[in-house]
Formats: C-alpha cells, structure tokens, sequence
C-alpha cells in the first residue's frame, strides 16, 4: 500500500473527526484568502477605476488628488494648450460644484453637479434611460440634466421632469434665486460615490449655476483630464505638462495610485497583513495540534509498522500525505467559500460614505490565488514537520513493550 | 517641521494662494502634537496655527466674520437631533452635524465594526471546528477509561458532569490565557500602528466588555465542544467502549 493510501484510509477511518479538520481549514482559508485579496483589491479596483475612464493624465491646481476643490482659471485656453502639444492625444475639461436642487412639494437634496468638455461624456456617464446632453441651439434655453439612478429615485425625476437648481453656498444661508432644469436622461455614472447624487449638465447650463454663486468665476475647471499618446506614454505627457504649465500639479493614473497607496490604502494593507499573519499562524497550529495527537494516539501502530519493515521515510511520507489531503482538500473549498465570503466583506466594507460605486474592497486575482496556494503548500509541510519528526526518532522496541505493558 | 525642515525661531512665509500672491512673514514660536483625528490617520497632516484675527487677515480680509467651522455645545446632548433639524430648516445649506456617532451605524466606524465582527465570526466558525476535531480525537483517547468507568458501575450522568467541569475549567483557562496575549499585543500592535502612522490614537483597547464578551464566546463554546465529542461515547455500549 502507498503512503498516500494509507494517509487517506488513516482520515477516513475516522471521518468525523477528517471533515471537522477539513471544515476548519476551509473556514480558515476562505479568511486568509480573502485577506489575500484585500491587501491589493483596492488598489486594483482603483486603477481599473482610473483606467475605464479613458484618461492616463489629471492636471489639478495644487498638490494632493485631484478631487481637492481648487479651480484652474482660464480652462479652455488651457484645454487648448494642452491638445497641441505632441505627447497629448485628448484633453477633457471637468467641473464641479455642489448645488441643491429640488422638486415641487419635496425638500431639497444636495447634489454633485459636474460638467464635461463635449466627447467626454462617454466616459463619464452612461445613458440607461432617455438622451444625452444636447448642445447648441436650443440647449441654452432648455438647460439639460442627466440624473444618476440614485438622483431619479431620490426625487422621482424621469426624462422630462423639470427640476430647479441653486448652488450652495458654504457657511451661508444662500438668497441666490433657482434655476429650472429639463431632466433630459438617466444614466449610471463612473466616478459616482455610493452615497452621494449626481448629475451632469452642458457647459453653458453648469456655468449658469455657478455665476449665481460667484460671479466673475467664469470658465474655471476643477481638473482637466488628458490621455495621452500610447506610443509615448503618461509619463512623457506630465513632463510635457509640467513644463508647458509648472503653475499645476499633473499626475498620472500610476502617481496617483501611488499616492492612494501611501495614504488612503495603508490601513486596509496593514490590517490584511496582520490578519493574515494571524490566520496563517492559526492554521498552522492547529493542523500541526491535530496531526501531532494523532501521532501521539498511533505511536504503537506507527511503531508495528515500522517493525514490519515500513521506512521511516515511508512514515514520514504518510503523515505527509495526511497533512496534505487535510490541508489541500479544506484549502481547495476554502476558494470558492473564500469567494462568497468576499462577497459579504465587500458589501459590509462598501457602505463606507464617500466611496465611488464601482470601488470593491476584495478583487479576484490569479496573483492572489498563487500567493494563498503557496502559503498554505508552506504551512501544511510546516504542520507536519513535528509530528514527522515524532514518528521519525520513534523506538521501535520500547513503543510496543510500552504499549503490551500498558 | 520634519518634512517642511523649519525649526522654532525660523521666518515662514505663508499665503493662501498657490501662487503665493499675498505672502505674508510669520515667526515659528514652537511645535506641537496634532490633535488626534481617527478620519485623518493616513493623511500626512501638515497644519500650523495662527491667532485668528492673522488667519483672517491672511486668507480673507474682506469677511472678517466668515468662519469656516462653528462648534456648539447643547445644554442637553439628547437634543442633537433637534438641533440640527430646526438649524437646517432655518438656514438651507449649512452643514448642520451632530458630533456624535450616528445610530444607522453608517459611519466609517460603524462599517469597520460591522468588518470586525464578521472576521471574528469567521474566526469563531473555524476555530469551532477545529475544537471538535481536536475534542473528538480527545474523546476517543479516553475511550478505554470511560468504558471502564462505567463498567465499574458510575453512572454515565457523573461521568457528563465530570466531562462538563473538566471542559469547563480547560475552557476559562483558555479564555484567561487568550486575554492575557490579547492584553499583551494591544501595546504591540499599537506601538506598531502609532510608528506606522506617527500618532497618538490608540487603535487596540481590550476593554472589559471586550474581554466579557471573548469569554462568553469562549467558554460555553468550549464547553459545548466537549459535551458532543463526550456525548457521542457515552451514548455507546459498554463492551464496545473497552474494545471487547
């Protein structure tokens, strides 16, 4: 018989006490799994965020991200400048500023009120119901919104419905007179947070809203957007940037999530690490605590067997196998349970306020997989060194005359 | 002062413009520790003090009397909610928040707790598991004895209760033991973070309703582990306890 056969009839002579094991490794190692991918999920999720948006560039008017509120004066020039040097393929203009709006008979909700340079839209927003922003003539007169999902429900705006819009005013009660507004669609935007509402207008309607506030302030942008040329790359586009214009802060998707790295992501990295550390050295113990008594309870037949000529290395080789089937079958269902677990994780950790929607905490990677396969591949045979080594130094003689005297 | 490498005594210029338009000297007359903030722990904060009437002057002479933030203490705590609504409906576009936590539990530490609880959760489940195997393969080890027990006549309810005392006392004992490294970590982990993080906020405190509620997940746990692994040998026959 073969050590691997003998492991699997030692587990299965006791199944009760096989599947308790099993199931522990599996909870377990759906935990370290799952920690696995926490400590690089958000950081994939946020890139994957920046990449989808179709921009590899963010040029911002002081230090820090680029969702610090400090207008870029003059805009349009800018955008322009920008489009003509070679290293730039696009250039989009966005602004943003807080408005209340609100329906007849229902009480004002605060909404995030954005504008995109034309040709951007499509990788802002998405229409799922009614048309996109119309511009030109017409457009003045009519000033269009698109709502997101959230803003629709929240005040039951449809294609249609018509909405006044004021711009708040910090610290102030604001006396500035309202704004009407054509609901012209639905959409599902990209850089939404969970918990705010959002809506988007042309140019000319945003900078409508935002002459009640501050009059004067006109064409000023809270970030322009910029992808640059594939052959060249992001980097050569900030250098061309900052030389162009070393008044602004330009980032690339990979400086920013450097940044989200060093500061917004540190403590969920370092959490995943101790738990992770943690969970690792749990498993570790007690698959080397369970295997370790079960060699202590067979000492008399771990020693027959050797008096009848099985090898130390052929024990060794069966307590191996044993910590491997216990070890690979709970870790093998710990994926798909580790899976659902995320799953649960992610929505408790999403209802974090301020978070974009699309953000997930836990993020499938085959990099994750290779990590947690290797680590527990590392803990079983660290489990099983003790009691390998137990079985090993066993006295074949005084082990059975122990065992016929007791 | 590290990062900015300026030292007491040193002339800073300061501006509220980036472009540093309106720059205005100012003497650094000492150092102090940032007030602790749990929602800025990651954020390098890079902050200096002023006297007010030099902040205004600086950042926006023609409203002396704009302020940005307006603490306010109630007389009653309980009436935060009130407060805020009747100063909302009042002024439309004030942010009116109460300092409080918010009872939905939406907070950022409303999520993390609800994060922590389902990863101790988990941890429970496994380690469940891992106890009945482990209290299992115990039960088997006693096979003989308990069998011979009974063969000499103590009745299988004494042996129970002997099993539940037994389980009990290993279980206090474990729960004790996992507090005392929990209460031994606490200072590591916070030195860790506090090193990681330069602050001074405590991120780990066993407090005692942490420390109850470890126990009485602990122990009955531990308890009931043993009782079914015992359960399952006394409920066999005699004969076949002592292998005959």
């Amino acid at each position: 018989m073969t050590s691997q056969a003998l492991a699997w009839r030692t587990l299965t002579a006791n199944p009760a006490r096989g599947l308790l094991a099993v199931a522990g490794v599996a909870v377990i190692g759906a935990l370290l799994f799952d920690m696995l991918m926490l400590s690089s999920g958000l950081l994939v999720s946020f890139r994957d965020l920046l990449d989808t948006a179709g921009y590899d560039v963010r040029v911002v008017a002081t230090d820090g991200l680029p969702v610090l509120r400090v207008p870029i004066p003059h805009a349009t020039a800018l955008a322009a400048d920008l489009s003509r040097q070679p290293e730039v393929q696009e250039v989009a203009v966005f602004r943003l500023d807080r408005v209340l709006m609100t329906m007849s008979g229902r009480w004002p909700e605060g909404v995030t009120l954005i504008s995109v340079s034309e040709g951007a839209e499509r990788h802002t927003w998405r229409i799922t119901r009614g048309e996109n922003l119309i511009t030109g003539e017409g457009a003045l007169e009519r000033r269009p919104l698109v709502v997101s999902d959230r803003l629709a429900t929240a005040l039951s705006l449809t294609p249609g419905s018509i909405v006044r819009v004021r711009p708040t005013m910090s610290g102030v009660a604001s006396a500035i007179p309202e704004m009407e507004f054509h609901v012209v669609g639905v959409a599902e935007f990209e850089f939404s947070m969970a918990d705010d509402l959002t809506a988007a207008t042309t140019r000319d309607g945003f900078e409508q809203v935002r002459a009640g506030r501050a009059p004067g302030n006109k064409d000023e942008a809270d970030a322009v957007l910029v992808a640059s040329r594939p052959a060249l790359g992001s980097e050569a586009a900030v250098t061309a940037i900052n030389r162009l214009r070393p008044d602004l802060r330009a980032y690339s998707n990979e400086q920013l999530v450097a940044q989200f790295n060093q500061n917004g992501f540190s403590y969920f990295r370092q959490i995943s690490f101790v738990l992770s550390s943690i969970t690792l050295g749990f498993a570790f113990l007690l698959v080397a605590t369970l295997l370790t008594v079960s060699v202590n309870q067979r000492l008399s037949e771990m020693a027959a067997l050797r008096a009848l000529g099985f090898s130390r290395r052929r024990i060794a080789a069966t307590l191996l196998w044993e910590s491997a089937w216990l070890v690979g079958v709970g870790g093998l269902l710990a994926l798909p349970l580790g899976g659902l677990l995320a799953l649960e994780l992610d929505r408790i950790l999403r209802a974090m306020p301020g978070l974009p929607e699309r953000l997930h905490f836990f993020v499938f990677e085959p990099r994750a997989v290779v990590r947690y396969l290797a680590l527990l591949t590392v803990t079983g045979l660290g489990a099983a060194a003790y009691p390998v080594w137990v079985a090993a130094r066993l006295p074949i003689a005084a082990t059975l005359r122990r065992e016929i005297v007791s | 002062m590290e990062q900015a490498r300026v030292h007491v005594g040193d002339v800073v210029m300061l501006a509220a413009d980036p472009d540093g338009t309106g720059a205005t000297p100012f003497r650094v007359v000492g150092a102090y520790e940032p007030t602790p903030d749990p929602m800025k722990f990651t954020a390098k904060r890079i902050e200096a003090r002023l006297h007010l009437p030099d902040l205004i002057a600086l950042t926006d002479p023609q409203s002396p009397e704009a302020v940005s933030v307006l603490n306010v203490a109630l007389v009653d705590l309980q009436d935060a909610d009130a407060f805020t609504l009747t100063l909302t409906a009042r002024m439309p576009g004030l942010a009116v928040r109460p300092t409080a936590r918010p009872r939905d539990g939406r907070d950022p530490f409303g999520v993390l707790e609800r994060f922590h609880w389902a990863i101790a959760i988990v941890t429970v489940v496994g380690s469940t598991a891992f106890l009945l195997a482990l209290m299992v393969m115990r039960a088997e080890e006693r096979r003989e004895v308990i069998g011979i027990l009974r063969l000499m006549g103590i009745p299988g309810r004494s042996i129970l209760v002997e099993v539940l005392l037994e389980g009990l006392l290993i279980a206090l004992a474990g729960a004790v033991f996992g507090l005392l490294v929990a209460k031994a970590a606490e200072g590591v982990v916070n030195r860790f973070f506090q090193w990681r993080y330069d602050t001074a906020l405590v991120f780990v405190r066993v407090t005692l309703p942490i420390a109850w509620q470890s126990v009485a997940f602990a122990v009955p746990l531990g308890v009931i582990a043993g009782l079914v692994a015992s359960w399952t040998l006394l409920r066999r026959d005699v004969v076949s306890l002592v292998r005959r």
